[in-house]
């Protein structure tokens, strides 16, 4: 963000034509401050709300989105116009000064000396002893010693800016050219993807228990992807590893547990498998007996006051329970034990339900980001250009010989560390003080 | 106990011993501070030296613990806050070890600050039984064994120390301008051009460090739940930190802003990074609910 027109005279600003006042208002530091401020004052109230409410009120809210974009917009303007003079600045300094310009700088040194050799060549050493690099020059007052250093702390800025204009432009891109969508699904599954036009086949969900059992176990789930009926990707997707492909991006959510339940009604003899899901419905007749299931729980137990739990994750004690629902009222509740028959009275005669086995299901989140690699860029350049902006601090530091009072006089300028810049003059002029007594 | 790991009564033991005599010794390096400050100056070599002792018993801590837990130590508020106040002390004693005049009087309002967190960690939770604040040896879940884990915590506690220390001179400039210079205590303060030059670089720094842990958590979030970004509490309040140091360190070096509004800038961040740190976890709900 640049200065704004605040240094400018009021005659100077009315001479300027209405756009390049709207210019200047648009890349000003204020504005960029102000919408910075905005929006922290802005989420500090989104966080207070419900998370998933802030996000469809604040975060995408038109408003929310025009801040952005108008700080976007300053970054862009202020880049813009910092470009050149920076790049001069930083590549093109001004080597040669007059004796009255160093005395008009902020950090200064005037050193009795009676030779103007003796004196140039005293602050070449103590420059270079300093870590400057030194170059000479000869001006309209006789010969002027130029040193500097850590020029490229001058682009730390510009570079921060333009970094985050490509997360900005990353962001952006990414979500307008890409998609979301989850899916999910058990062995022998094929998933197809309309957003992306892509088509998966499960071919295998492991679940590996971790050394503590209590802890939630990672799943592995191996696929193939496939486009236009051609495979473009085949690997193995869990926590924290992603199958990425082509811009495309497949990741594991979260596991569910598919219990295979047989459901035989003992009047007829009929029977059928069903897979269920927690929080599915098993209907057992047409006056509404139902089976509402509640959770799958592997390693079964119940809390003394009768709260079933799962001890753990290994599959020890599979349990599918539910709640048997009858007129719209909950009777009882159902446990499923393995291979242990229930029987349920139903309108239709006895109904008989066994959990013959279970199996994992995995559930994925399905992306494509075609902005990553723009946003990969601007991070690394916004630590870069972090870097560089706070830790390469520029100096530049001039010598020149003033005959008249037979002093050497020394100046330096710094960009945002004065008194960095005025603990090297100090250095400088002890190495010359050193030089002198030798 | 299901759900935690076994830890032998030596390791326990050594890692409750390092913990509690770190603390003393850190309540002794403030106490020896506070006495520079008063006037006692010949104190400052003496408590610069018991903080760098505390520094090394916290760092015997953090290795026992790491052992005991059989993994990097940065999971939870306790091994978070841990972590946090030992890279706080760092930054300082680095500071104190560079800069040729020494300012003790810096450590003399680093320290108490640090005593907080850990009474934070120590004594909050037995006065609020709301606040609980585990000390147990729990394993790491599938979804924090990432290497992005280490940078992105890494990142955090240095981003949160130096904007402690901002903090601390940012205190320091208030009470000196307020107390004008007749006052021995005042006095006693480093100018006040150096506390606005120890607030810059200690925000500066901990600004890198705050982006580093953004970034890095951008990237993990993206690799573990498909999204660089979710609009967490937790993610919005290091947000909010941020642009309020960006907002000072551009107001610093841009409009050349000194004084009043930018100790007040770096007041409200450092809030903004204690609500991020504690509030967020027990009054906001969200994803990072593990830590």
């Amino acid at each position: 963000m640049s200065k704004g027109t605040s240094g400018l005279s009021k005659s100077q600003a009315q001479a300027e034509s209405p756009v390049k006042q709207i210019l200047n208002f648009l890349s000003s530091m204020q504005l960029g401050l102000i919408l910075l401020l905005l929006l922290a004052i802005t989420s500090v109230f989104a966080t207070l709300r419900d998370n998933e409410a802030a996000i469809t009120t604040i975060y995408r809210s038109w408003w929310f989105i025009g801040m952005m974009a108008f700080t976007a917009l300053n970054l862009l303007l202020c880049t813009a116009r910092r470009i050149g003079p920076m790049s001069r600045l930083a590549l093109h300094p001004q080597r040669v000064v007059s004796s009255d310009a160093i005395g008009k700088m902020s950090v200064k040194r005037a050193l009795k000396m009676n030779s103007e050799d003796i004196a140039l060549d005293a602050a070449r050493s103590a420059f270079h002893a300093t870590g400057l690099t030194v170059t000479e020059e000869d001006g309209a007052e006789g010969r002027v010693v130029f040193a500097q250093r850590g020029k490229f702390g001058y682009f730390g800025s510009l570079i921060t800016h333009i970094s985050l204009l490509l997360i900005l432009l990353g962001a952006m891109y990414g979500s307008l050219t890409g998609f979301e969508d989850r899916n999910g699904g058990i062995v022998g599954d094929h998933i197809d993807v309309e957003k992306g036009e892509l088509h998966i086949d499960i071919l295998d969900v492991r679940m590996e228990q971790e050394e503590d059992p209590t802890i939630r176990p990672r799943v592995f789930t191996e696929m193939i992807v496939k486009k236009d009926g051609r495979e473009i990707a085949h690997g193995t997707v869990s926590i924290n590893q992603p199958l990425r492909f082509a811009g495309n991006t497949i990741y594991h959510m979260t596991f569910r547990y598919v219990s295979d339940v047989r459901v035989k009604n003992l009047t007829t003899g009929e029977e059928e498998m069903v897979q269920l899901l927690d929080v599915d419905q098993l209907q057992l007749d047409a006056d509404g007996t139902t089976v509402h299931i509640m959770q799958f729980f592997p390693n079964f137990s119940m809390h003394a006051d009768g709260m079933p739990y799962s001890k753990n994750y290994k599959p020890e004690r599979p349990v599918l329970a539910g709640i048997l629902v009858e007129g719209g009222r909950a009777v009882r509740n159902v446990f499923l034990q393995l291979d242990t028959p229930v029987v349920i009275e139903t309108a239709n005669g006895e109904m008989e339900l066994e959990l013959t086995t279970f199996q994992n299901a995995a559930v994925f989140s399905i992306t494509r980001n075609m902005g990553r690699p723009i946003l990969v860029v601007g991070a690394v350049l916004l630590i870069l250009g972090l870097y560089l902006s706070f830790f390469l601090f520029p100096r530049r530091f001039w010598a020149v010989y003033d005959k008249k009072i037979a002093t050497l006089l020394i100046g330096g300028r710094s960009y945002r560390n004065r008194l960095g810049l005025e603990q090297d003059m100090e250095r400088i002029e002890s190495e010359i003080s050193s030089r002198e007594g030798e | 106990m299901p759900g935690y790991i076994q830890v032998s009564a030596s390791g326990l033991f050594w890692e409750n011993t390092l913990f509690n005599v770190a603390v003393a010794a850190y309540i002794l390096a403030m106490l020896s501070y506070l006495v520079h400050l008063f006037g006692k100056k010949e104190f400052g070599p003496f408590a610069s030296f018991v903080l760098r002792l505390a520094f090394l018993l916290h760092t015997a801590f953090i290795i026992t613990r790491t052992i005991n837990v059989e993994r990097v130590p940065f999971v939870g508020h306790f091994e978070f806050g841990n972590l946090f106040i030992w890279a706080t002390v760092l930054v300082y004693i680095w500071t104190e070890w560079r800069l040729k005049d020494k300012y003790y009087a810096v450590g003399a309002f680093l320290t108490p600050l640090a005593v907080l967190y850990i009474g934070y960690l120590t004594v909050v939770p037995k006065i609020f039984t709301s606040v609980t604040i585990s000390r147990l040896h729990s394993p790491l879940p599938p979804v924090l064994q990432s290497n992005w884990l280490k940078l992105h915590v890494s990142a955090s506690v240095f981003g949160y120390a130096g904007f402690t220390l901002a903090f601390a001179a940012a205190v320091m400039w208030l009470l000196k301008v307020k107390m004008g210079e007749r006052s021995s205590l005042a006095r006693a303060l480093p100018q006040t051009k150096v506390l606005e030059e120890y607030m810059y670089r200690a925000s500066a720094f901990g600004f890198l460090f705050q982006s580093i842990m953004i970034i890095s958590g951008a990237i993990w979030a993206d690799t573990s739940w498909g999204r660089y970004w979710g609009w967490d509490p937790k993610e919005m309040w290091s947000l909010i930190t941020w642009f309020v140091f960006a907002v000072y360190l551009h107001a610093r070096f841009t409009r050349g802003w000194t004084g009043r509004r930018t100790v007040t800038l770096v007041m409200v961040g450092w809030v903004a990074m204690v609500f991020t740190w504690i509030g967020v976890a027990w009054l906001l709900t969200g994803i990072h609910s593990f830590g």
